[in-house]
């Protein structure tokens, strides 16, 4: 069986400027797949380019073994990717309920569906039924996070990008975070996750890749990873 | 005193709808796509002629006169909507092909291409309309005749009135079309940020195109409105888009109420200081919107730096 999503010799650029170089990672069906690195590794800049807001200078991206390197990123959620940007990019005008509604967009729900996706999204995420009428502005940090992720999954996606979900965020709400990502994976979301908070990430990710200046330096399960040495001494300070 | 006060104040409220409209048309393209068609004056100019043909079309052979002189006959009945139903189709069809040839291939890119390739549409377009139309200035004759209301005692022209009524209609319209429909979500969610709205599933060109179709539109039917009032010419809409255009920047681009308030604003202003000194009409309109731009560089109800132009 083909993996979930397979990107293949990866490049990509802004410019003449190369942030991610020759990068091939596979997500299985199922797993929790995590990426971490430091700041200006180009873990956004390959998420972006999975949900094909950045076009690739070589290599290609397969979902579920098709070729959807050239498919552009409004066709990729219909397709079953959805992606919760980093910085949470919820529509600060519109209200919580517009958001979880404008992330259905793609699949032209009736009236009755989109009430049902949206409880849905309530049931996982019961602050934002309190707020639902609210401007997406007024939320806090860690409520718009929960806004992000919700307003993907209103796509009903098989696979969800989450990028740096925990930017920003008070400890208690990251560790609610990573409660919702393990809680997807019990419902059989995949999930690809972009985080600086290595150890958190690992612990989570059945499977990891280290992403250094544009390219992977280490790979292997979350647990072997948080084990490594060089990932120790380099994401998760000395005497963590 | 009182009548006259009365009769400025209706003349800028109909000249200010037709500002606020306009000021609303490049708001729209503005938020979408941040880039302005800088042809929206003769798109104006080309959509009172083909207002003016479309009448005469629908009524050659009656009473309707000649092309150069339409009697009013011809836009009596269902002639006047028809015709600025035509024109909003064929000015929406015109934003397209803007969008296509003038705007798609140089949005978002570095440097004001774009400038420049709307300018050109327009010169294009203008000197079309010339070898098809002639340089003359040509009569709209309004569908509520030229018989001046007594309103208080002041003379009010009846297309005034009917230019204020449907521009609010169609400003409010769309208003509700913005806050409540699922189309002006998503066109609110493209204003935001084009990715993030192609994140949520959403064809980011489809309403890019959509956006200057609408824009177009409200251009031409602004024609329409407005060439009862003066009259139809090729030239007249430079003067109406640089107000609209001043009234945008006076309450906002980026904010389409703000937009309908700086139209407004303006058209109420030239009217109450010509009523004064009608010479000092100019200087005081813009006089006031360098001093409002020097204090909020973003218009009074604008949010976001231009800097993103």
């Amino acid at each position: 069986m083909s993996p979930m999503l397979e990107v293949q010799g990866a490049c990509i650029g802004y410019g003449p400027i190369e942030a991610v170089s020759d990068v091939s990672i596979r997500v299985e069906t199922g797993q929790v797949v995590a990426i971490v690195g430091a700041n200006g590794a180009g873990k956004t800049t390959l998420m972006k380019a999975v949900a094909g807001l950045l076009p690739l200078s070589a290599g290609r991206v397969l979902f579920e073994g098709r070729d959807i390197t050239a498919m552009p990123p409004h066709r990729r959620v219909g397709a079953g990717i959805a992606l919760s940007p980093e910085g949470r990019q919820v529509f600060p005008d519109q209200s919580v309920r517009d958001n979880l509604e404008l992330g259905a967009w793609s699949r032209d729900l009736s009236p009755c569906a989109m009430e049902a996706a949206i409880e849905a999204q309530y049931a996982l995420f019961p602050r934002l039924r309190e707020r639902q009428g609210q401007m997406a502005v007024t939320l806090s940090g860690g409520e718009q996070q929960m806004l992000a992720i919700a307003r993907a999954l209103m796509g009903e996606p098989r696979l969800l990008l989450l990028d740096e979900p925990s930017l920003g965020l008070a400890p208690l709400v990251i560790k609610e975070i990573f409660g919702i990502i393990r809680a997807l994976r019990a419902r059989g979301i995949t999930v690809l996750l972009v985080e600086q908070m290595a150890n958190l990430a690992l612990g989570v990710a059945d499977q990891a890749y280290v992403l250094e200046t544009g390219r992977v330096t280490l790979s292997g399960s979350g647990a072997a990873l948080l084990q490594h040495p060089q990932v120790r001494a380099a994401y998760l300070g000395a005497g963590h | 005193m009182l009548a006259t006060t009365l009769q400025a104040l209706v003349s800028g409220l109909a000249i200010g709808g037709v500002y606020a409209l306009i000021a609303l048309s490049f708001s729209i393209t503005f938020t979408t796509t941040r880039t302005l068609n800088f042809a929206q004056g003769e798109f104006i100019g080309v959509g009172a002629f083909l207002g003016v043909t479309v009448l005469y079309a629908l009524s050659s052979g009656g009473e309707g006169g000649s092309f150069a002189a339409l009697a009013p006959a011809a836009s009596e009945g269902f002639r006047y909507p028809a015709a600025a139903l035509a024109v909003g189709a064929a000015l929406g069809t015109l934003g397209l092909l803007l969008f296509l040839a003038a705007i798609r291939p140089f949005a978002g890119k570095p440097g004001m291409s774009w400038v420049m390739s709307t300018i050109g549409f327009g010169i294009i377009l203008q000197s079309l309309g010339l070898a098809v139309w002639g340089p003359a200035p040509v009569n709209m004759p309004s569908p509520f005749g030229d018989d001046v209301l007594r309103l208080g005692g002041a003379g009010v022209r009846p297309q005034e009135v009917a230019v204020l009524v449907v521009a609010v209609l169609l400003m409010a319209g769309l208003d509700f079309v913005m806050r409540r429909t699922r189309l002006g979500k998503a066109m609110r969610a493209v204003a935001y940020d084009p990715n993030v709205a192609a994140l949520m599933g959403i064809n980011v060109t489809a309403i890019m195109l959509g956006a200057f179709a609408l824009s177009s539109a409200l251009a031409g039917v602004g024609g329409v409105l407005v060439a009862p009032i003066a009259s139809a010419s090729l030239f007249m809409g430079m003067g109406i888009a640089l107000k609209a255009f001043s009234g945008a920047i006076l309450g906002g681009l980026d904010n389409p109420r703000g937009c309908i308030f700086g139209g407004f604003a303006l058209g109420l202003l030239e009217s109450g200081v010509a009523l004064w000194q009608a010479q000092w009409r100019e200087i005081a309109v813009f006089l006031l919107i360098i001093l409002v731009l020097a204090i909020r560089p973003n218009g009074l109800f604008g949010r976001r730096a231009l800097d993103k132009v």
